[in-house]
């Protein structure tokens, strides 16, 4: 039997009109970084790695003591453009929830989000332990908000699920953390099942965190670990095509050669507005970084790369494609494109249905031939 | 610096700030002034005034490292440049030109500038 409830509750939250932020029922932020280091955690390993790496002595040459890999790559942080506040302290920690003013927090690492790339099985699941230990130690606090989510180390994962099975009952734990940028295999490898299933079992849900830093190490090893053609083909083509597009906008090329025209292929769509977005967002706090451009990376992509349609994909929501489509102005850069005879062509009549709701004549005369003619050389 | 120590000022609209004296090349000092925070920058022996209010997402945008900015030469190659006229806001690294308030990617995000006078020794912005 169906009780329909006319009662306050209904009608207040129908009621709560929501302005600003201080309207909101609650703000919990799922991604909130200390910025730990190193000898933070080192005073929490236990014992073989307690023994062994805190009562080092002697010259480590100023980098060997590090067992995190650094990527050294030259962001803002590192020349001193962005400030980024030290968190490693409760007090850190209240500092920052005073300007992003959450209500509750999960507390996430920034130097762990390398521990994945930790070139010692062993010691990063021991790393792990030890961040555990310092994290429930000094900075969970659930009476004040502070959650934090256990982090484990992909590379031993039977070990992993130990640590969640250690874990999973303490007071401000409400997550497990894989910092998934430089894992090996993949996470779909039944390596991690007995991880998935202490967390199953848990009722801990898994973030997944990647570093930029970590991941491209892992690129021809993670193409090796995909063993089926699905996960390929679903990924490679956009994947590669953003890696592409990023390091030749960031060189300049559309700038040093304005009268040449790109044409993207074979990759879906959504990507691609998502990409100019994402680039751009970027680009605004690192004009430093591509002293080249002259104007924002979309402008470059709307004025001198097309794309052609196929695969289309979210045929069955037109909704989706039609708005997809606009936000890259596919009326003027979009063509269309079969891929006969390749497994996933697509029909000429397919898109056209879905065009038709949304664009005029004009526009899809341009997707299925004008633009085309312009942009090769037919003549 | 005392009230009476100030010369008379015959406009309303400039505010007083600090003795040019005390502002030394490539340091700034940020006052609040109608409500607004305002950094002056002594650059390059220039004075500049410009809203510490960052038009991307709020944050102290004067406050950050003054420096310089990369670029290309004729040949393409990098080079250091505008030194001492660029501010990073701190939250986002976003880059401002502190000579005219923009931003160094795009000329839809400007900080507000304003005119700065300097009378008998004593820095005045003008609001």
């Amino acid at each position: 039997m169906y009780v329909i409830d006319h009662g306050d509750r209904m009608s207040s939250t129908a009621e709560r009109r929501i302005r600003s932020i201080d309207d909101l029922e609650v703000v919990v932020d799922t991604d909130f970084h200390l910025t730990e280091r190193q000898e933070d955690i080192f005073p929490y390993l236990e014992s073989p790695f307690d023994e062994l790496l805190n009562s080092q002595q002697g010259d480590d040459y100023g980098y060997l003591g590090r067992v995190y890999p650094a990527h050294g790559m030259v962001y803002s942080v590192t020349i001193g453009k962005a400030d980024s506040e030290t968190v490693r302290t409760k007090e850190d920690i209240r500092t920052g929830r005073d300007l992003v003013e959450w209500d509750k927090a999960i507390i996430t690492p920034t130097q762990n989000l390398y521990l994945g790339a930790v070139h010692h099985d062993d010691l990063a699941a021991a790393l792990a332990t030890a961040y555990n230990s310092w994290l429930l130690d000094e900075i969970v606090d659930p009476d004040d908000g502070l959650y934090g989510a256990a982090l484990v180390a992909p590379q031993k994962p039977q070990k992993a699920a130990e640590e969640v099975e250690r874990r999973a009952d303490e007071d401000g734990i409400a997550a497990v953390m894989i910092p998934s940028g430089s894992v090996d295999p993949l996470l779909g490898h039944e390596s991690y099942y007995p991880l998935y299933d202490a967390c199953e079992r848990a009722g801990l849900p898994i973030k997944m965190h990647n570093a930029a830093g970590t991941m491209m190490t892992r690129f021809p090893s993670t193409w090796q670990a995909m063993d089926r053609a699905l996960p390929v083909h679903a990924t490679s083509h956009n994947m590669m095509h953003q890696t592409n597009l990023a390091d030749m906008l960031t060189r300049g090329v559309p700038e040093r050669f304005p009268d040449l025209t790109f044409v993207i292929q074979e990759s879906g769509l959504g990507w691609y507005p998502y990409f100019m977005r994402r680039f751009d967002h970027d680009y605004m706090g690192a004009k430093w970084d591509a002293p080249m451009l002259e104007k924002r990376p979309s402008e470059y992509l709307k004025d001198q790369f097309y794309v052609t349609s196929q695969p289309v994909e979210g045929l069955d929501d037109p909704e989706y494609l039609t708005e997809t489509i606009r936000h890259f102005e596919g009326e003027d850069s979009l063509m269309f494109s079969s891929d006969y005879p390749h497994f996933d062509f697509d029909n000429t009549g397919e898109l056209l249905k879905i065009l038709r709701s949304e664009f005029s004549s004009e526009e899809i005369q341009n997707v299925y031939g004008k633009t085309a003619e312009r942009v090769y050389a037919f003549d | 610096m005392s009230e009476s120590t100030r010369p008379n000022i015959d406009r309303d609209d400039l505010h007083h700030v600090i003795a040019a004296q005390d502002i030394a090349d490539g340091e700034r000092v940020i006052v609040e002034i109608a409500g607004r925070e305002i950094a002056v920058f002594n650059s390059n022996g220039e004075l500049h005034a410009l809203s510490n209010y960052c038009t991307h997402q709020g944050g102290p945008a004067c406050e950050g490292l003054l420096s310089g900015t990369l670029d290309v030469d004729e040949d393409d190659e990098l080079v250091w440049a505008c030194e001492d006229e660029i501010v990073a806001c701190p939250w986002h690294g976003w880059e401002f030109d502190i000579t005219d308030g923009t931003h160094t990617a795009s000329d839809d995000y400007r900080l507000p500038t304003y005119d700065v006078h300097v009378r008998d020794g004593e820095v005045y912005v003008e609001l």
